[in-house]
């Protein structure tokens, strides 16, 4: 047995700061720490510290919460934490991590609040704790019977938490967690309609704003004409926005409604100054070629991979709310990093923390885009202006042309190859541009470390060239991951195929003893029949990756002919996995996204600016061009692992090598032109 | 600005509006039924589809003006307590992600349906085609429509 103590100073550890237990105050309820409190009628209420973008962490904390307090997921209420870094810790969502981070901190608040109700029973007993269980909303006794949580909750809160060991619920007792039943404890608001997003958080009386954006990269207005704009019906006012403290920059129109604020910034004549009217992706593709060192310092086979602009677009478009008061101001936001972004407004702001609250909104998708304040800023600036709660929204042009887009890259793979057509050195020069969402990542080393995951014993070097970026970057799922892994696992189809060798049996080769990666490779060859021939006209591709705490094998089945991907079989290792149906909807995801990505989807930049605007033309997957999907969850006894972002850059790997057949893939998209 | 009658989800609400305001604003804005989702704006992401006259349709490429006198079902009006049966068949195989998207899918599916009783999977395709998912729940959303068929089925 621990003592909770202990336990949740270890769970400080880079995850929560402050869970520290503060003994119930309140007469009504028993509250042991900020996650977990019962109030009078034994009514459980959690609060989840992280934000749900759609990764399922709002669903892992109702489970670990109900297995810990030995009653139903659907028993707990759920609410979602503010932004408030020194009572929840880092808040943010990134690099997989979070219900890594989470796991242990919120069982052990759990179990805290049964241990405390369990050691109440107990005393009012008379009874050794140790023949005490809880059950069922209840703790039970064999010959005392049982009593509901609503009957201990006052002696519970009595107790000094820190006189009552905690000890948490075991795996092999657990009747929730990694078990198959049960969906996403959001799952009916997701389908009537009632998950408030962002978008959906204007209080009322709120306004609107659009802001008209640079018709071309790093353009700032020069003369504005707001006369029309200002005599429209609705239109409250007209404010210039300057980046970087009042997000992007541009000219925002506050107006009552949405409609009318869309009407009022058509109507606006801008001219703008500066800027790259001129910039064109295929030149900047053309500049990172440019930038390969001129030798390659292995001779051998050799192979460029080029890869592109690629968007977020997320479905709920950016977009925030804020009412700045007098006295402080409160934001609604789709945001990966409340708590960050409360931190950073009262800094720029001047204000206490304490003067601003940031309501944690529901993200309709975030992918890496919403961990940046810029919608936020815009929409402090306009509510400050109005003196009223405004919103600001983007239209899904404005979202798709001013994102902070992952980074064009050129990949050179060199390898030499041995007698037996395995390569036994090899050498990978990249060429791509730092992330300028945060500016520590201009740095190659950092570059490197988020990219460089080969997981095959083949000696060599990594090196990253970093060019200055021409317009804003920023994480996207997986981040240098995507481009890096797409090359090497590519580079060695193209290295098997020449030599005739089995795709699979040459990765296991390669794959050093004692990795975790053998077992997934195994179990997906399997799975998808490996060792009998692909059918007529298809072809099979495999990539493996061992990163966020877990390991992956992806097989894809395509026909090249047709470019049609039939079949994706995947075999995840992450640890535990705690709730089953979340772990294959991560991998279904990422493998719609390596699709898209592969298929077709890119951002592309003609005369200054983004050429796409819309899905029409950002050609994400769609219903009829998406595969069957066969997820198989490996049992592993390693520690919880992450997996948002794990099974992007094998899955498109392993597509891009099915749709390729015996020819070699150059790039991302397969077939078409980059940039 | 000028006033429509609309008849959203069996009630009838009087808007105050420029005729061309979209429909998708006057549903959110007007008589907040946020339920009815932005993605696109123009008819392209299909996540604020809606019934109109009993049809899929896509009220942000609909007018206040054009609007007047259908008889509109958003997501909030396709069920009472939510267990219209594609709604139970997207909870019963866990469709939803982020679920943004989810409520123009549903209503597509549920059109769908009203049509076609047993669609084929290149049906489905054909029908969902214009949907669009970002989190990729595609191969559940396929599952969940023939499940919601055979609800439909058994029930009827």
């Amino acid at each position: 047995m621990i003592s909770r103590r202990t336990l949740l100073r270890g769970a400080g550890a880079g995850a929560l700061v402050v869970a520290v237990p503060v003994p119930a105050l309140a007469a009504e309820g028993l509250v042991p720490n900020v996650f977990v409190r019962l109030d009078g009628a034994g009514r459980i209420t959690a609060t989840a510290p992280r934000p749900e973008t759609g990764q399922g962490v709002r669903t892992v904390v109702a489970l670990m919460v109900a297995e810990e307090l030995a009653v139903e997921a659907g028993d707990i209420t759920l609410e979602q934490a503010p932004g408030d870094t020194e009572r929840f810790g880092s808040q943010t969502i990134n690099n997989s991590t979070s219900v890594r981070q989470l796991a242990t901190p919120i069982r052990t608040a759990a179990a805290t609040a049964r241990c405390l109700l369990v050691t109440a029973a107990a005393q009012r007993w008379r009874v050794p704790v140790s023949e005490c269980t809880a059950k069922d909303g209840a703790v039970c006794h064999p010959r005392r019977g049982r009593l509901p949580y609503r009957a201990l909750v006052r002696g519970a809160a009595a107790l000094d938490p820190a006189t009552v060991p905690v000890e948490l619920t075991p795996p092999e007792k657990w009747r929730l967690l990694g078990r198959t039943r049960g969906g996403r404890v959001d799952a009916r608001d997701a389908v009537t309609g009632r998950t408030r997003y962002g978008i959906d958080s204007r209080p009322p009386g709120g306004m609107v704003a659009v802001v008209a954006r640079p018709p071309w990269i790093g353009a700032v207005p020069d003369t504005i004409d707001d006369t029309a704009t200002r005599a429209m019906p609705g239109v409250v006012d007209v404010l210039t926005l300057t980046a970087p403290a009042e997000g992007q920059g541009g000219v925002a129109v506050i107006a009552r409604s949405t409609h009318q604020a869309l009407r009022g910034r058509d109507a606006l004549r801008i001219t703008w100054r500066g800027g790259t009217p001129a910039a064109d992706s295929r030149a900047w593709l053309a500049d990172l070629h440019s930038a390969l060192p001129a030798q390659s310092p292995i001779t051998g086979l050799q192979r460029v991979y080029q890869m592109p602009l690629l968007a977020h677009a997320p479905m709920e478009p950016m977009n925030a709310t804020a009412h700045v008061r007098p006295d402080g101001v409160t934001i609604w936001a789709p945001t990966q990093d409340p708590g960050g972004l409360r931190t950073q407004l009262a800094r720029q702001l001047g204000l206490p923390t304490t003067a601003v609250r940031v309501e944690t909104a529901a993200s309709g998708g975030a992918f890496g885009r919403r961990v940046e304040p810029d919608p936020v800023l815009e929409a402090v600036a306009c509510s400050r202006r109005a003196g009223a709660p405004v919103q600001v929204l983007w239209t899904r042009a404005d979202d798709m042309r001013h994102d902070s887009y992952r980074p064009m890259s050129v990949h050179r793979m060199s390898a030499e190859i041995g007698a037996d057509g395995l390569p036994v050195r090899r050498a990978h020069e990249v060429v791509t541009w730092p992330l300028t969402v945060l500016p520590i990542f201009n740095n190659p080393a950092l570059i490197k470390a988020s990219g460089d995951h080969f997981p095959y014993t083949v000696p060599g070097d990594v090196t990253v060239t970093v060019r200055p970026a021409p317009l804003r970057t920023g994480f996207w799922r997986s981040v240098y991951s995507g481009q890096f892994l797409y090359a090497e696992e590519n580079f060695l189809s193209e290295i098997g195929t020449r030599a005739g060798l089995d795709q699979v049996a040459l990765r296991r080769k390669l794959l050093p003893a004692g990795s975790r990666l053998h077992k997934v490779l195994d179990t997906v060859a399997g799975r998808a029949g490996w060792t009998r021939p692909p059918a007529p006209g298809t072809s099979r591709g495999v990539a493996c990756l061992e990163e966020y705490g877990s390991a992956i094998a992806v097989i894809a089945i395509a026909e090249p002919g047709s470019r049609r991907v039939l079949r994706v079989h995947a075999a995840v290792d992450v640890g535990v996995a705690l709730h089953p149906s979340g772990v294959r909807a991560q991998v279904e995801g990422c493998v719609a996204d390596a699709l898209s990505t592969v298929l077709g989807a890119q951002i592309t930049v003609r005369e200054g600016h983004v050429a796409e605007s819309s899905f029409g033309d950002y050609r994400w997957a769609r219903i009829d061009q998406t595969p069957d999907i066969d997820v198989t969850i490996v049992p592993s006894n390693a520690p919880l692992g992450g997996l948002g972002e794990l099974p992007y850059p094998p899955a498109a790997s392993a597509i891009a090598a099915a749709l390729a057949g015996d020819t070699p893939v150059t790039g991302m998209p397969f077939g078409t032109d980059v940039g | 600005m000028a006033r429509y009658l609309l008849r959203v989800n069996g009630e009838r609400h009087e808007v105050d509006v420029e005729g061309d305001t979209p429909l998708l604003w006057v549903l959110r804005d007007e008589l907040g039924l946020t339920g009815v989702k932005y993605g696109c704006g123009v008819g392209l992401c299909g996540a604020c589809t809606s019934h109109v006259d009993g049809q899929a349709a896509r009220p942000c490429v609909r007018t206040a003006a054009d609007s007047a006198q259908t008889r509109i079902t958003t997501i909030e009006g396709l069920s009472r307590d939510g267990d219209h049966p594609v709604q139970r068949a997207w909870r019963e195989l866990d469709v939803a992600q982020c679920g943004y998207c989810q409520p123009g899918q549903v209503m597509a599916a549920a059109a769908l349906l009203a049509r076609d009783p047993d669609p084929d999977d290149a049906a489905i395709d054909k029908a969902l085609r214009d949907n669009v998912c970002r989190c990729g729940t595609y191969p559940r959303i396929r599952a969940a429509v023939r499940r919601a068929s055979r609800i439909m089925r058994e029930e009827r």
